[in-house]
This record gives C-alpha cells, sequence and structure tokens, in this order.
C-alpha cells in the first residue's frame, strides 16, 4: 500500500451507500405494512344501512357496524326526561371530550346532551370505552329491577359487567367508572325518514 | 462503524453472556476469504436474499391466502378467489404476490449458477463434500417447496401439475401407493390435497433457512475454494469477508434486484414462464390443459422423465437423475478441483450444462418426435457426465496449477 | 476466458427462452388488436361488455364499486347508480343467465372473463381475433356462427357477439373499434393495477440503477486495497 487511499472519496461512498440502502429498506417496508392495513373490500363494506322504524318504543336493538356492535336505542318521552338533572354526576355531559366523535349535525346543546340526530333515536358502538366490553342495558330507574349493581339514584341506562362502569341513557359515562369516554357516536346520516347510513 | 458498534456498552453487555461478538468476528466481519474470489462466488449470498424474499412475502400472502377448494360463482374455488382478492383489494398485495411468483424462479435461476459454479470449479470436491451434499439436499427440499407452493392458486395448472406428480410418486414400485395418498389424502387431488400443501409450503422454506445455517456453518468449517481451485494459505492469501466480499456481495444483490425488479414491475408473468398462462382458468378436475408442462425449473428433469418408454423405468431415471449428484464427490477422482487447469473435464462440464440446458428446453416444448431424440440424447449426455468421471483422471492431462493465487 | 462458461449459459438462455415462447405459442395467426388502456377506451369497452358480453358472461372481481374507484375507468356515483339498477355496489359484474341456462342453450357454461386476458394465450391480442374472426367454414363442416377462425379447433360454442359475420362493409371500422375497446377492457381487468404498477417501476427502477452504480464504485474504491499486491 505505496499510496493511501482517498479517505474522504471512500467515505462518501460508504455514507451514500448506507443512506440509499436505508432508504430502500424504508421503501420496502411500506407494501408490506400496507398490506396488513384493511384491505380496499375491506374498507368499502365499511357502511351499514339500517331501518330505525323495526326498533319499538323504548327497545334497544344490536345491529353490526364493521364488524362491531352498535346499539339503536327508540327512546320514550320518559326515557328523555331522565337524561337530564345528573349533569353534575357526568365525566362529559356535553359531549366534548373528543374531537372525532364531536359531529357536525352537534350544532345545539341539546343534541350535545341527547347525542342523537333525531332525538328518541339514540345510536352509539356498543363497546364499553375502557376496555370493549358490550354494557349491559339497564333502562329503568333506581334499584328496583336492577338490585345493588346500579346505585341508589340510577337514572337508568347501561352498566358494564366487565369493571363496572355506568353510561346514563345519553350513553354518557358517570363519575366513579373506570372508562374515561361517553360510548363513541359513529358518523351516520338520514338517507330516508326511517333510514340510517352507519359509517 | 461495525466496530463503533461492537464497542457501545449494550452491544458489550450482550456479549459478554452470548459470546457473540467474537462469533460475529469469526465468521462475518473477520471471517478469511479468498482473495481471487470472481462474481460467480456472489451467487451464495444472492441464494440467500432471495431466500429471506420469498419468506418474508410469503408470511405477508399468507395472511390473506386461503387454502380451501370448496366452490365458489363462476367456477372459482375459495383458493382462487383468495389470491385475486390479494391481486385486487389488498394493498399492494399484487406486489407481494409478484415478488413471491418471481421470486420463485429467481430462486432457481441463482441456485443453479450457484451450482454450476459449484461443478467448474470442482468445490464439491474433497474437502467439501458435505458441503456439496448438504446443497444437494437445499436443491431437493427447493424443489419440494416450489411443488407445493404451486399447487395454492388452485388454477388448471397447479391442479394438473399436482396430478401428475402425485401419480409419478405412485409409480414408485411397493411404496408408491402409500406414498401417493400420504401427498394426496383422498381419492384424487382435492381439498385435503390442498390443505396439506399449504401446511408443508409453509414449512419446507423453514427447513430451509434451518439446514443453510448447516450449509454455511460446514463452508466455514472447510472454508472457501476459489477459481484456482489450489489450496491457499490461510494467512496470506485471504481477505477478511468485511468490508471486501460485504460490498462487493451488497453489489451482486443489487445487479439482481435490477433483474428482478424488471420482471415484477414490468414482466411478472415473463410471458408465462414464471406463472403460466393456464394458471388463469381455474381449476377443472374435468378438463387438462391442451399444452401442459411444468414450470421452467423443473422442466429438465420432466424431460428425463418422458425420455423413457416404461413410466416405472422414467421415474426411476429421473429420481436418479437427482440422486446421483448426491455421489458426485465421490465419482470425481482427480486431484486437481477447477476446470481451468483439467482441459477434459472442462469440455465435459459444458457439454453437461449444455445438456441440462437442452433437457428444459425439450421439456417446455411440445413433444415432437425429433425433440423426443434431442431429449433422450441430452438425457444420455446427462448421465454420461456422471459415468465417465470415475475414469477421467486415468487419461486426462492436467495443466500445472499455480503455486498461489 | 475466466467467463467462458457463464457467458454460454446466458446467451443460451437468451436464444432458447423466445424460441420456446414462440413454440408453445402455437395455433392460429392473431390479428394486433392495438390494446390501449386510455380511459375513453376503458369506458368504451365497459360499455361494450355490459351491453353484450354480460348477456352471458360475468366478471365477477370486478365490482360497480370498482368502476368508480380504479381511476383508469373512474366513472361518477351517478354513472354507477344508472349501470348497476338494484344491484348491490359491492356486487361483482355478473350476468342474469343461469350456468344451467346457459348450458342448455349453449352446451356449455360460458366462462367468468375477470382474469380472461392472462388466461389466455396471445392475450387482448386473442380476444380481439377471436371476436372478428368467425367466417364462413371453407371446408364447410361447421356451420356458420360456430367457426371461428381464431379460435383453437375452429369450432365455437360463443355466437357471434357482435354480429360480424356477413356484416356491412360500412360497419367494418366500428365493430373492430368495439372488439379493441372490448378487449383493452379485459386486458385492464385482468390485473387491474397494471398500470400503477409500471408506474411504480419507474421510480423503484431509477433508485436501483442509483444504488448500483454507488456500491459499484464504493466497491472499486474498497478493493483498491487488494489489487495493489
Amino acid at each position: 500500500m505505496a499510496d493511501q487511499p482517498d479517505q474522504s472519496r471512500r467515505n462518501f461512498l460508504y455514507v451514500a451507500s448506507a443512506g440509499l440502502g436505508g432508504i430502500a429498506a424504508g421503501a420496502v417496508a411500506v407494501p408490506f405494512i400496507g398490506s396488513m392495513l384493511p384491505a380496499a373490500d375491506t374498507l368499502a363494506a365499511s357502511k351499514t344501512e339500517f331501518d330505525i322504524s323495526t326498533v319499538a318504543e323504548g327497545q334497544l336493538v344490536v345491529i353490526q357496524w364493521q364488524g362491531k356492535p352498535v346499539f339503536v336505542v327508540n327512546r320514550t318521552a320518559d326515557m328523555l326526561e331522565r337524561t337530564k338533572g345528573h349533569e353534575d354526576n357526568l365525566k362529559d355531559p356535553n359531549s366534548e371530550a373528543i374531537d372525532a366523535v364531536q359531529a357536525g349535525w352537534m350544532d345545539t346543546p341539546e343534541k350535545r346532551t341527547l347525542r342523537a340526530i333525531k332525538p328518541e333515536y339514540l345510536i352509539v358502538v356498543a363497546s364499553c370505552t375502557h376496555l370493549g366490553c358490550i354494557p349491559l342495558f339497564k333502562p329503568t330507574a333506581g334499584q328496583k329491577d336492577w338490585g345493588e349493581s346500579v346505585p341508589s339514584d340510577w337514572p337508568g341506562g347501561w352498566h358494564c359487567p366487565c369493571h363496572g362502569s355506568f353510561y346514563d341513557l345519553s350513553a354518557r359515562v358517570m363519575n366513579g367508572s373506570p372508562a374515561p369516554f361517553n360510548l363513541y357516536v359513529m358518523p351516520y346520516k338520514y338517507t330516508s325518514d326511517s333510514t340510517v347510513l352507519i359509517g | 462503524m461495525i466496530d463503533k458498534l461492537m464497542n457501545t456498552a449494550v452491544f458489550k453487555w450482550i456479549d459478554d453472556r452470548s459470546n457473540i461478538g467474537s462469533i460475529i468476528r469469526e465468521h462475518v466481519t473477520e471471517y478469511p476469504t479468498p482473495r481471487n474470489l470472481n462474481y460467480m462466488w456472489n451467487f451464495g449470498s444472492l441464494a440467500i436474499t432471495v431466500l429471506v424474499l420469498q419468506i418474508l412475502t410469503g408470511i405477508f400472502l399468507a395472511m390473506y391466502y386461503k387454502p380451501s377448494a370448496a366452490m365458489t360463482i363462476g367456477g372459482y374455488t375459495v383458493a382462487f378467489d383468495s389470491v385475486e382478492r390479494i391481486m385486487r383489494d389488498v394493498n399492494f398485495g399484487w406486489l407481494i404476490r409478484y415478488m413471491h411468483a418471481v421470486g420463485a424462479s429467481a430462486f432457481f435461476v441463482v441456485v443453479y449458477m450457484h451450482m454450476g459454479r459449484g461443478l467448474y470449479y470442482g468445490s464439491y470436491k474433497n474437502p467439501r463434500e458435505l458441503l456439496w451434499i448438504i446443497g444437494v439436499v437445499i436443491l431437493l427440499i427447493m424443489q419440494g417447496a416450489a411443488f407445493f407452493g404451486y399447487l395454492l392458486p388452485w388454477g388448471q395448472m397447479s391442479f394438473w401439475g399436482a396430478v401428475v406428480i402425485t401419480n409419478l410418486f405412485g409409480a414408485i414400485p411397493v411404496l408408491g401407493d402409500f406414498i401417493g395418498q400420504l401427498l394426496v389424502g383422498g381419492f384424487a387431488v382435492g381439498d385435503p390435497t390442498l390443505n396439506r400443501f399449504f401446511s408443508l409450503h409453509y414449512l419446507f422454506p423453514l427447513l430451509l433457512a434451518a439446514i443453510v445455517g448447516g450449509h454455511i456453518h460446514a463452508l466455514h468449517v472447510v472454508h472457501s475454494n476459489n477459481p484456482e481451485g489450489i489450496d491457499i494459505d490461510h494467512d496470506k492469501e485471504t481477505i477478511p469477508f468485511h468490508p471486501y466480499y460485504t460490498i462487493k456481495d451488497a453489489f451482486g444483490v443489487c445487479v439482481f434486484l435490477l433483474a428482478y425488479c424488471y420482471f415484477v414491475f414490468y414482466n411478472p408473468s415473463a410471458g408465462g414462464y414464471f406463472i403460466e398462462v393456464d394458471n388463469y382458468v381455474p381449476a377443472n378436475n374435468l378438463q387438462t390443459p391442451a399444452h401442459i408442462a411444468p414450470v421452467w425449473y423443473l422442466t429438465p428433469w420432466y424431460t428425463i422423465l418422458r425420455s423413457f418408454e416404461s413410466k416405472l423405468l422414467g421415474v426411476i431415471m429421473m429420481g436418479a437423475s437427482l440422486a446421483i449428484l448426491f455421489v458426485l464427490p465421490f465419482l470425481d477422482r482427480s486431484k486437481v478441483r477447477s476446470a481451468r487447469y483439467r482441459p477434459v473435464y472442462r469440455q465435459m462440464v459444458i457439454l453437461f450444462f449444455v445438456a441440462v440446458l437442452t433437457l428444459g428446453y425439450c421439456g417446455h416444448a411440445s413433444a415432437t418426435p425429433v425433440l423426443k431424440v434431442v431429449g433422450q440424447i441430452a438425457t444420455a449426455v446427462y448421465f454420461g457426465f456422471f459415468l465417465l468421471l470415475p475414469f477421467v483422471h486415468k487419461f486426462e492431462k492436467t495443466k500445472p496449477e499455480p503455486e498461489g493465487i | 476466458m475466466k467467463h467462458a462458461w457463464s457467458s454460454l449459459v446466458f446467451a443460451t438462455m437468451i436464444v432458447v427462452m423466445p424460441a420456446a415462447a414462440s413454440a408453445s405459442g402455437g395455433g392460429a395467426h392473431l390479428e394486433e388488436a392495438n390494446i390501449s388502456l386510455d380511459q375513453e377506451t376503458l369506458r368504451k369497452g365497459l360499455e361494450v361488455f355490459t351491453d353484450v358480453c354480460m348477456g352471458c358472461h360475468s366478471a365477477k372481481y370486478v365490482t360497480y364499486r370498482g368502476l368508480m374507484d380504479y381511476p383508469e375507468i373512474g366513472l361518477t356515483r351517478e354513472q354507477v347508480d344508472e349501470l348497476r339498477g338494484d344491484k348491490a355496489l359491492l356486487s361483482g359484474l355478473l350476468t342474469e343467465l343461469t350456468p344451467e341456462d346457459a348450458a342448455e342453450f349453449y352446451g356449455k357454461a360460458p366462462p367468468d372473463l375477470s382474469v380472461i386476458a392472462p388466461g389466455r394465450r396471445g392475450g387482448g391480442d386473442y380476444i380481439y381475433s377471436l371476436l372478428i374472426g368467425y367466417d364462413h367454414d371453407p371446408k364447410g363442416e361447421i356451420e356458420d356462427g360456430n367457426y371461428n377462425k381464431a379460435f383453437p379447433g375452429n369450432r365455437t360454442a360463443m355466437p357471434d357477439p357482435l354480429a360480424w359475420l356477413d356484416h356491412d362493409p360500412e360497419e367494418t371500422a366500428d365493430l373492430e373499434e368495439q372488439a379493441r375497446a372490448v378487449s383493452s377492457f379485459l386486458v385492464f381487468i385482468g390485473d387491474p393495477h397494471q398500470l400503477e404498477r409500471k408506474a411504480i417501476g419507474r421510480w423503484v427502477m431509477g433508485f436501483l440503477v442509483l444504488l448500483t452504480l454507488v456500491l459499484y464504485l464504493l466497491k472499486r474504491e474498497v478493493w483498491k486495497d487488494i489489487k495493489k499486491h
């Protein structure tokens, strides 16, 4: 090795190779990770149509949307009345905690507390925001029907059997529950008087 | 850079408990490699590259592929539908599937070149006999993996290829029916066959990875051959693997990727060589395609099979053509390794390569009387190479080998 | 001489592969279809497909939604709604002809056309040649409507879909254009990501050329240490 190799040229080529190699590795990761995201046909099947006139007054129906359960409740006037008066006991009475569920139609204080486009029809994702169990529907007030499983001032709503979260009849989470948020309101709209398009 | 990495506290902590540092030094960075290896020695690292690509793409394809021959509308099956879903709906599914399909062919190109290099430069000879034998095991497992994988899309060629090859095993005396049943799992190629082929197609590459580890271990015991084929001075005539061969191999991988990506992006079916035209027709057990031939990498053996009138003899000779590779190191008695210094062997091995290519061509083309004779001649040359080998050293005047490299 | 044999192997492969390909092509002479995957041709091809082919054939892997989602076709929601009528958006392009009826009318069920182009030797050219290949059998053995120059064996069960046989010479250009358009459409749906693939391929190849060049220079630079001995 009579003459010294040109170290700066060599270093430049090392850095250039390593840099380009890194870019290549990153680029290869894109299609592989991308392929694990939902496929086009899965995404295309992301909307569910439902005829709400099939839900009788005071009744709860569980339907499927994107493979998840969804509650549809036809609330009676009495049930609507019982969503009021316990605002102090709610974590987020006006549905302000998550931007994503402050839907465009939530433009009046009443819609924010009733959390529905048509006040009587509450449509929410049926997964407890704590760890995803499906809460039990306990619509009547007080402990008469439910015993000690609900507090004595129970206004009616949902009780999650897994870790004891409580939601009122607008699916708003109550203080003392492990669940951090109200049950999610997914995007939906009415395509006719009685048909909702969920998703 | 590697030195810096190996000096970090984390690395030292691991090294104290695993000795990984000295393993890396001994087998990668400072591994002594002959200084005169030519580009034919790149195909080993290329084969590993393709194996990794195949396993990686395969794992992701398996997330969407469904091994079921249950019929769906339009004469398709669940398996065929799932492949088309990968091609159409899965994000980049088309890319991953074409990478896998082109990769299958690329794997054989690379491994055949790797074997050809071993033949030409006498890399199979003492002391590397076991290294060569492990390599032949790798070839057989690769062929098995390719055969299992080819059934999965459940197209016409998948189905009829499996029918033909499972029947072929059926020709083996005594055990034939038993082996045939183990492969098919029913009265004919069908849903159970597809399920077990999928299972085995997932298993074989993992076996392959393990045996490749053994292949490399064996290599590092006896060390690399070199183009001159002579024993070298391990202190003076070698250079450390890193950076010289890591960079040369990386360059080789890039050249390979250029060709590979050309096919993946511009010509994934390669005019029917990588994905056969008839495999876009869903499997139909009532109709054999008019033109049926195996994928190109299996055609040499297919021609040997066809060259014999008797079914049993054809199957035996086809098996023998692969089995004879195991004993190759013991057939060759010459002390000189590289064909550079063996004028007769050099002619023989070139003729052998031509014979293999001819066999490959004959197996792909439609059978005509002329091609049949050509195929028989090539078969004779193929076996002639091995049969002549034990005697070559008696009359071959080898050229003087150099003192060093 | 060092690489004599490897060059020989490559040279032989290059010679042998196209030769084998043409040998396996076989069959009748095919007309050049001039397949084109521009939006105008593909929409025209879709129209021919839904008006003519879908009388008997399906393309189940192509959904109505796909006609909106593939930018190569790019129909609007309104156009798709009009086309699909009361069929679901996620339904494939399915014919109303049942396989049983088809078998009764034509002797066998018409194949699904989703992957017909990659599944036939000659691809788009073959489909084009088939559509304009109806003729009178020169030997007079096969009846009109079943004789086709391009079909292997010349006897096809598919009745002349474009009414090519004995057509008014003035219509030739129009019928050829319909055949070309629908052939192009079938080539497209056989592999709907093919244009995207080629577009991405340009970047990949360009990048790889650069990386190969840099690694080649690095290899030469580093190996200077060795060559000097």
